[in-house]
């Protein structure tokens, strides 16, 4: 098949593009971590990431997300601390500069509550996670509010003397608040 | 003849981050302390340890760009236990911060160093790439705490030299490192 006849046929099969697309604010959204420093907790977040949202409150299962996270971009208020999460022991942004996390479809658990189950992958490693989260539309605006535990160890960030609680607690949160606006509306 | 204003400074501030830096090492890795205790330790003797090794370069560039005052009259062997303790000691305050400067880079760890929380300071090229880190760190660390009890001995020796001369033979060889005494001569 040429090239464009594939395209064309792609361009089919692809979902229009309905009004269940949402445009995240990113400079009104956070992406933000948390963890524990020798028994001392601290809060970070991403300045670098995009989010491709579609989500239809009407038909959540049919939706979509896929977010791409600059890893370089983390910062946590503490030179020492950012200089060493890119490094190889914990990011590893030379060998992934970027983490991923694609959500293939929500569910509605009632009220304003509903989950993304999707894969989280960080340093290479995917893994099966359900980030449940809150959500609050109105008009052509909606606000997004989850949080999610996580094992740092399971996507080996944190190597080698590292990769022990002793010195950084195992268990690590990110909280996901966004602003986003619906697409062509 | 006392000692330049230049060289006392640097001499106490030199003599107060060594005082300093003996008492944190021995602190963070014998006292079994809390996680947070024993870091912040860590960064703080990184952080003296360099501005010692900076001071100990001011120093020794002093020492060459100016004579210090001459020593009084003593024996030959006084003067030969005299000069070969100060030779000495610069050497340990060198060797020593620049193995520490060398085990900070080879830890496993891999932890950046940030004078004071504040200034970024580098590692040592080379011996973060090196293929056996943890076998590197035990032999340099080894070396950067046997040559600390050694700089404390001289120290001490030096010390017991300088009251010696103080109270005993009341040559004034002290008063020549003091700061904020009247000169009895104009200082050099």
């Amino acid at each position: 098949m040429k090239p464009l006849a594939l395209l064309a046929v792609l361009s089919l099969l692809a979902p229009p593009a309905l009004a269940s697309d949402w445009t995240v604010d990113v400079p009104k959204s956070r992406l933000g971590f948390s963890g524990v420093q020798n028994g001392a907790p601290f809060q970070g977040s991403f300045g670098k990431w995009s989010a491709e949202i579609a989500f239809d409150p009407a038909h959540p299962a049919a939706g979509h997300a896929k977010v791409t996270i600059d890893l370089a971009s983390a910062t946590t208020g503490d030179t020492q601390r950012d200089s060493a999460l890119p490094q190889a022991e914990w990011f590893d942004v030379k060998g992934f500069p970027q983490a991923t996390f694609e959500a293939t479809g929500f569910v509605a658990k009632g009220g304003d509550a509903y989950e993304a189950p999707g894969t989280l992958t960080i340093r290479g490693i995917g893994k099966a996670v359900v980030l449940p989260f809150t959500l609050a539309v109105s008009d052509d605006k909606a606000s997004a509010k989850g949080h999610l535990s996580l094992v740092r160890t399971g996507f080996g960030v944190g190597q080698g003397v590292w990769a022990t609680g002793e010195w950084v607690a195992l268990e690590v949160g990110v909280d996901v608040d966004l602003v986003a606006t619906k697409s062509g509306s | 003849m006392r000692y330049h204003l230049v060289a006392i400074v640097l001499h106490w501030v030199i003599a107060l981050g060594i005082l300093a830096l003996i008492v944190l090492g021995l602190a963070m890795t014998h006292l079994g302390l809390a996680p947070m205790a024993k870091f912040q330790m860590y960064q703080l003797h990184k952080s003296i340890g360099i501005t010692v090794l900076l001071a100990v370069l001011l120093r020794i560039l002093w020492r060459l760009t100016h004579r210090p005052p001459p020593l009084p009259a003593m024996l030959p062997l006084e003067k030969a236990a005299a000069e070969g303790t100060h030779g000495l000691l610069y050497v340990l305050m060198l060797v020593i911060p620049l193995s520490g400067w060398t085990l900070v880079s080879v830890s496993p760890f891999n932890l950046p160093t940030v004078l004071y929380g504040a200034v970024p300071w580098p590692h040592l090229p080379v011996f973060p790439d090196l293929a056996d880190k943890p076998a590197v760190e035990a032999v340099v660390k080894f070396i950067h705490g046997k040559l600390a009890w050694l700089l404390t001995a001289v120290i001490a020796l030096h010390a017991a030299a300088a009251l010696r001369h103080h109270f005993m033979l009341r040559d004034g060889i002290l008063d020549r490192m003091l700061p904020g005494r009247t000169a009895k001569e104009p200082r050099s």
